[in-house]
């Protein structure tokens, strides 16, 4: 019992330190390299025209997630795909962390369904 | 003359008419909306709640920009855009519920 306790927990710390090391991208570099992206995603990550998505205080790895299909082909967009074929896994890191970072219009659903009070 | 009276009207009309139409492509309803987006709220209602295999956060969808809503859902419909849930949920919808679900979420931003 005791030893499973401890192998889960040692699972547990790897599988967080992963994640964190997934999730390091450096916000200031990722400024520098995002500059092509306000053209359409807007200065201030929120869409120069309602067409483009708000990036802004979107999930980090659902923005590293979302590059990585343009880049696999597995989400198709003309635009996007020009883009992503210039960035490394380094800048896919920093410009979501830059993106994400940033004051956000975005929330979940929570609290905002039928039957909610808001 | 009567015959170019009838022509002139005739565009008239059907200009009218694609004015009509774009407009209520555009405007969705904003309180069927908030019904149809019921189903939507068990994984973009759950704050951190993960997609797995590939594993990453479900994402905020609540404030996004509505034709960004409007052109993702039909992308997800027709099969250009592929995840297995949300082609599924896209199949079951209407282009007027795509309409108000994006007039709902993009009224939603802070």
């Amino acid at each position: 019992m005791k030893r499973t306790l401890t192998l889960l927990s040692f699972g547990a710390v790897l599988a967080f330190a992963s994640t964190q090391l997934l999730a390091s991208g450096n916000v200031d570099a990722g400024k520098q390299k995002a500059a092509a992206c306000f053209a359409c995603h807007g200065t201030d990550g929120n869409g120069i025209d309602p067409q483009y998505p708000r990036l802004a205080g979107q999930y980090n790895m659902y923005l590293q997630q979302a590059l990585h299909e343009y880049k696999s082909g597995q989400r198709t967009n003309a635009i996007m795909k020009g883009f992503v074929a210039t960035l490394s896994e380094q800048d896919i890191e920093d410009v979501a962390a830059y993106f994400s970072s940033l004051p956000t219009k975005l929330d979940t659903l929570n609290g905002h369904i039928q039957g909610d009070k808001n | 003359m009567i015959l170019m009276n009838r022509l002139q009207l005739l565009g008239l009309t059907v200009a009218a008419t694609f004015l009509a139409t774009a407009s209520v492509h555009a405007e969705g309803d904003k309180a069927t909306g908030r019904k149809l987006v019921y189903t939507c709220n068990g994984c973009h209602g759950v704050v951190g709640y993960e997609n797995a295999y590939p594993q990453y956060p479900v994402p905020k969808i609540a404030g996004q920009n509505q034709q960004f809503i409007v052109n993702a859902l039909h992308e997800y419909k027709s099969g250009e855009r592929n995840h297995p849930t949300m082609t599924a949920q896209a199949q079951s919808l209407s282009d007027k519920d795509i309409d108000d679900i994006a007039a709902y979420l993009s009224s939603l931003a802070k």
